[in-house]
């Protein structure tokens, strides 16, 4: 037998999968719990957790590890004393940044700090021209004086970034070289050994995060690293990253950024694997956590991946800009915990902020006095009172009821029609976050299932699904588990994207392998240096296009060997016409199509185990049955439905709503008319009803 | 009982809170939907990258139920121009599937006639029940200098295509002669013709949104929610504006020319605040000029309502309840209330200054809210020439950035879009250097004097184009040139915004506004924007502060010593 673990550590728990499977087969048993996340150790809490689970340690042959230790350090501001170094002429471009103002009307607004001061961003006698020639080498006498004032000021980290080296590298390899070699022990992060992208500000940032958090992932993977050698374990270790593939730890040392959204990205990798497993290649995937929601769109199996994320960005300001490849989706402060007030001119709103762990929703008789959106499923009996928390608390009631008193007072409305408003509310936000992900980029939501999992994917997924007339729902089994489920599903995977730009157009042939080629031995070079099986090492490749004078891009496959057919070209531009008119609404038959990134994603296959098939036939529907109770639905008012027990439903048995079907975790709120169906892997098949949701007013 | 079983209240109205709250929600969510139209089906850079645009939703009369705005300079266009288009095509005569199309400066919500307005009537069966709107900045519409961009322009005819509230599509059906007449007198008429449709389709994408709230809830309970909306911004913010000192507070201004070399030209506002009401009275500025600063009343609008808007919660919607408060008096026919045919092509600096003039007048009351001025000046700067490398012609336009004002408890911004500007982004310089013909060799902060104070006013930014071109022609549109932004409470002064042209053979020109200046290869334009104002003595300025400033480079040891009598 062989064991694979992955452990994702979150805000408040740290979840555990574990398959025990046979490796002729990949057929085995999977294990899942959640233990507490317990700052600021985390390795303790991992280690806790595969204790928990009985595994030995010196039996795993891989672990699998998603952490928020870079986003954490980022908002936290706790990294390295960070220092600059880039053209002269251009420290400022850190602090100037793009000069947007998201926030239009309020003349008092704050624009983002740098994560550099300006005395320790210094300037360097160099430059390089847009094509990449070298116009003027590294002054190299004004380094010394340089590396010395960094001594002086005990820069921890620093960062180099300079004009166009996205194009050519050499001077900034250059100053890097001399500066590791002027300040030994002293991290060094070059632009171009992270982002090969141009934007010189957002570069910039991305080499200065990078360096900021580089000494503090040094150490964290140290730790769990040592932690678990002294439990003997041999196998492989790897970390979970953005793009939705993992790295070994001397990748994640060598790109620490690669990290900053690792746990959003392996619950949606995990609804892209089990579509393909199960036959969905259309999917809108949401994610319901306690403080937040995460959704995205899976169009033909494929995730979209981008490079222009950023961290704190709101509607009001315009945030820290990471070239670092990211599952593209949309997060909006909506989540169990998400606290419902009334403004002082009347109007009812849920979220963003959070009651959080601590003190939580009102139930949890923590402390928390004002209601959020689990307290309404709960006094509207989408949650069962009596197995609150998987029965490990008894929930308060009185003060639930209380609370929704206070709320509806100014609105003349009673506790129960509260707790209706703020549910209500609660999907009509969650409604438009799912909008923005289809039909503000061009997809039909008619089109597509609705996958939903995390803690309250499963009680709002079917009244989301009938208002934007998505006609299938999925609640997948291992829903509450569902990222660290992920982690065992990905591969080893890195994104290099390089900005250079070139007309597309018969003859480019050459030119466009060749980049791909000197990409490709980057890969391999990086691969073998940071212990990964170069091996197996395996291509995709991809160009971001647009039309010659626009600016936005589209990003299309690349077929390499059909290149040499001589229709490649022309297919390329092709499918850059079809996907430009679905996301942009038009097409430009006639215009010059040009390259500006050339997207290339290397990865190692890992060896996954097949997910188990769920006995069926020996039950009846009968044994779920657990009784009835009342339950409010969005659309059909309060009803007295049947209630069952998800862990008794079995492959081909049927439910016809209304209904709720639940286990210790999750609650699915299956309102009149739809149909669930349980497959053979146990997960919830609803087809909805094509009738619109009835009128509310 | 069992507690979900009980009926759903209904408030004093009779009608549900919650449903009006998903409604008006939902009318948010339209504005957000019809603005990502707008950006994903535009071709111009000017509408997608630096969103020069706004769009919105109104009731049947023309009041404003929500809005999505780019930038800040067109908050007052949207509701105005819809009120225009009820004159010229009164409510009965509208049908479904009509669109009207206008850009005439001086009626309802006008500014330049490179921004055009696209105005869709939304209709519920045959009732009227609202209008789908928006206006972006078409990078083309004629006139007499490429871009439509002009400081020479003595008259309205000289600047571009002039349409008047003229009905693109009837009933759905497609004007073709008017896009022939469209296509026929612009440079670029794919790109024109492109935003146009742009426009169409953010404004049906609107249409249709609303018609479904209304079909979904009905006609009562939408027509109710959107009243509803509007007495709520109203409601609260007159209980905002109650709770600011009252008062009457005065300001005035210059302008320093106009394009034509005659100025400075004066503007003066009068503010009232009392029972939660905003009085602004404009009477004693000087009358319209012979260039094409001139702006119409559109600018007066937009200026009170951004100082509400900045002096109240910004949280609050932007809707035409919250604007009933504000009155404004303005005679005819002066400098922000002009009148045909006077030229308004760069009438953006007028509504700049006009913004801050306002701003200026209640600074001094609302420290908590507004800073001390700013370099205010869009800073249009433009350069057309022909790539050494790719040999295409290029058109580089970009607003630049400058130092804001001190507040009474930090120091200003450092390099910042104008209050005018908003959502705007900045052209990379590595972008910049592929597209046009020019090398960036420096942008960064500079060291100039001014704005010193308890409080340092943000710093400006110096930015040093290196001609690469064989030739090329420089166009400049600036404010703030020889006057300097308002320092507050003791605060010194900030500086002032120029270009210049150092020549190959050792010349140098200062230009502040003019058009199509040659430039050769190896020629460098410098460009400066002006530091914001300070706030409070300098002298008050802590020692820490200053060393900080030494130590980063903001200021000089000089100005130390002389600004802030610091000695090492």
């Amino acid at each position: 037998m062989s064991l694979h673990i992955s452990t994702d550590v979150g805000g408040t728990f740290t979840d555990l999968v574990l398959y025990d499977y046979d490796p002729k087969t990949l057929r085995g048993e999977l294990r899942e719990l959640k233990v507490d996340t317990t700052p600021p150790n985390f390795e303790r809490g991992v280690l806790d957790a595969i204790a928990r689970c009985g595994a030995d340690l010196s039996q795993v042959a891989l672990l699998a590890h998603g952490t928020t230790v870079v986003i954490n350090a980022l908002t936290e501001r706790r990294g390295a004393r960070t220092a600059l170094v880039t053209t002269r002429g251009f420290r400022d471009v850190l602090e100037i940044g793009r000069g947007n103002r998201p926030d239009l009307f309020n003349l008092n607004f704050t624009k983002p700090v740098p994560f550099v001061e300006r005395y320790l961003r210094a300037e360097v006698t160099e430059r390089m021209t847009h094509l990449g020639k070298l116009q003027t080498p590294v002054v190299m006498s004004e380094l010394d004086e340089i590396a010395e004032n960094f001594r002086k000021e005990g820069v921890e980290a620093i960062a180099v970034c300079c004009l166009h080296a996205y194009r050519n590298p050499e001077n900034e390899k250059t100053i890097a070289d001399t500066l590791r070699r002027l300040l030994p022990g002293v991290p060094v992060v070059a632009s171009h050994e992270i982002s090969r992208e141009w934007r010189e500000y957002e570069r910039s940032n991305t080499t200065v995060v990078s360096a900021f958090v580089s000494p503090v992932v040094r150490k964290y993977v140290g730790a769990l690293r040592a932690a678990l050698d002294q439990q003997e374990f041999s196998g492989n270790l790897y970390l979970m990253q953005s793009n939705g593939g993992m790295t070994s730890s001397e990748g994640a040392i060598a790109n620490p950024v690669s990290m900053v959204e690792s746990g959003p990205a392996s619950g949606m990798i995990a609804a892209q694997a089990l579509g393909q497993l199960i036959g969905e290649a259309n999917l809108i995937a949401l994610d319901v956590g306690g403080t937040t929601a995460k959704c995205t769109l899976i169009h033909n199996g494929h995730l979209s991946v981008t490079t222009e994320y950023h961290i704190e960005r709101t509607a009001k300001h315009p945030g820290y800009p990471i070239q670092t490849a990211v599952i593209e989706l949309v997060e909006i402060g909506q989540g169990g915990g998400s606290i419902a007030s009334v403004d002082a001119g009347g109007r009812l709103q849920v979220g963003p902020q959070s009651a959080g762990a601590s003190p939580g929703p009102v139930a949890y008789g923590r402390g928390g006095t004002r209601p959020t959106t689990t307290d309404a499923n709960l006094l509207l009996g989408r949650i069962d009172a009596a197995h609150f928390l998987g029965g490990q608390v008894t929930p308060d009631l009185k003060s639930v009821r209380e609370s929704f008193a206070r709320l509806g007072e100014p609105l003349g409305l009673g506790e129960i029609e509260a707790a209706q408003g703020v549910l209500r509310l609660a999907n009509a936000n969650m409604v438009n976050a799912l909008k923005l992900v289809s039909t503000n980029k061009g997809y039909d939501p008619r089109d597509f299932t609705l996958m939903a999992f995390g803690g309250g994917g499963a009680l709002h997924a079917l009244e989301l699904a009938e208002e934007l007339h998505i006609p299938r729902v999925i609640i997948p089994t291992h829903a509450a588990v569902f990222s660290a489920w992920g982690m065992l599903l990905t591969d080893i995977r890195r994104d290099y994207t390089m900005t250079d730009l070139r007309a597309l157009a018969p003859g480019v042939e050459a030119a466009l392998r060749c980049t791909y080629a000197a990409m490709e031995e980057q890969a391999r070079n990086d691969f073998a240096s940071q212990a990964m099986n170069q091996a197996e090492l395996r291509f995709a490749h991809y160009a971001d296009l647009r039309y010659l004078g626009q600016e936005h891009t589209v990003k299309v496959p690349v077929d390499l060997s059909a290149l040499d057919s001589g229709q490649g070209i022309s297919t390329i531009i092709d499918r850059f016409h079809a996907d430009h008119e679905t996301r942009y609404t038009y097409r430009l038959p006639d215009a010059g199509v040009e390259v500006v990134n050339f997207h290339l994603v290397a990865s190692v296959h890992i060896v996954k185990p097949k997910p188990q098939l769920r006995q069926a036939g020996v039950g009846r529907i009968e044994d779920a049955y657990l009784g009835t109770r009342g339950v409010f639905f969005e659309h059909d008012g309060s009803l007295d439905v049947a209630i069952y027990d998800n862990n008794k439903l079995e492959p081909g048995m049927n439910v016809i709503g209304p209904a709720i079907i639940q286990d210790a975790s999750s609650s699915v709120v299956l309102p009149p008319r739809h149909k669930l169906s349980v497959d053979s892997y146990g997960n919830l098949i609803i087809d909805l009803q094509s009738a619109p949701p009835p009128e509310v007013a | 009982m069992n507690p979900v079983h009980s009926k759903s209240a209904q408030a004093a109205h009779g009608y549900d809170p919650v449903t009006l709250q998903v409604i008006k929600d939902s009318l948010t969510a339209i504005g957000q939907e019809m603005f990502q139209v707008m950006i994903r089906t535009s071709m111009s850079p000017i509408i997608y990258e630096t969103t020069d645009f706004a769009v919105g939703l109104t009731d049947a009369h023309g009041e404003l139920v929500a809005q999505g705005n780019g930038v800040a300079g067109f908050l007052a266009t949207l509701d105005t121009a819809v009120q225009s288009t009820l004159q010229h095509h009164p409510a009965d005569t509208l049908k479904s599937g009509d669109v009207i199309i206008t850009n005439t400066p001086y009626e309802g919500g006008g500014t330049h006639l490179s921004d055009v307005v696209i105005i869709v009537p939304i209709l519920v069966g045959n009732e009227l029940v609202g209008f789908s709107v928006n206006k972006s900045h078409w990078t083309e519409i004629g006139g007499k200098d490429a871009g439509s961009v002009t400081t020479t322009a003595t008259e309205i005819f000289q600047e571009g295509l002039h349409l008047r509230f003229v009905k693109l599509y009837e009933e759905g059906r497609l004007n073709r002669s008017l896009v022939d007449v469209i296509a026929a007198n612009v440079r670029m008429p794919d790109q024109t013709i492109g935003d146009m449709h742009a426009g169409v389709a953010a404004a049906r994408t609107g249409e249709r949104r609303v018609q479904q709230l209304f079909e979904r809830y009905g006609m009562e309970t939408v027509s109710f929610a959107m009243a509803d909306l509007m007495d709520y911004g109203e409601r609260l913010t007159r209980a905002q504006l109650r709770a600011l000192p009252v008062g009457t507070y005065e300001a005035e201004d210059v302008i320093e020319e106009d394009g034509a070399g005659n100025g400075p030209f004066k503007l003066k506002v009068k503010v009232t605040l009392r029972d939660g009401n905003m009085l602004a009275d404009f009477t004693g500025t000087d009358p319209q000029a012979h260039g094409p600063i001139n702006s119409s009343r559109t600018a007066l609008g937009t200026a009170v309502r951004c100082a509400l808007k900045a002096i109240t919660d910004p949280d609050l919607p932007a809707n035409g309840g919250c604007f009933r408060p504000i009155e404004i008096i303005c005679p005819d026919g002066t400098l922000v209330s002009a009148q045909s045919p006077a030229p308004v092509s760069i009438y953006y600096e007028s509504l700049v200054a006009v913004i801050e003039l306002v701003w200026k007048a209640l600074a001094p009351a609302m420290l908590e809210r507004l800073p001390a001025g700013h370099y205010r000046s869009v800073g249009g700067t433009f350069l057309a020439g022909t790539h050494p490398d790719s040999r295409q012609f290029f058109v580089l336009g970009e607003p630049l950035l400058g130092g804001w004002g001190a507040t009474h408890q930090r120091d200003g911004l450092n390099g910042m879009f104008c209050c005018a500007n908003g959502e705007t982004y900045n052209i990379p310089v590595e972008l910049a250097e592929s597209r046009y013909g020019v090398q960036i060799e420096q942008y960064a902060f500079h060291q100039e004097a001014g704005g010193a104070g308890q409080y340092r006013g943000g710093r400006g930014v110096v930015l040093d184009y290196r001609v690469t071109s064989d030739e090329a022609f420089l166009t400049v549109t600036y404010s703030r040139t020889s006057t300097h932004p308002w320092g507050l409470n003791g605060g010194g002064e900030g500086s002032s915004n120029r270009a210049e042209i150092h020549r190959q053979g050792g010349a140098l020109e200062v230009r502040t506004m003019a058009t199509g200046v040659p430039v050769q290869q190896g020629d460098l334009i410098r460009i400066f924007t002006g530091h914001g104002g300070g706030y409070g003595d300098p002298r008050a300025r802590g020692r820490d502060a200053i060393q900080r400033d030494l130590r980063d480079g903001y200021i000089t040891p000089e100005q130390a010593r002389e600004d802030y009598g610091f000695a090492q």
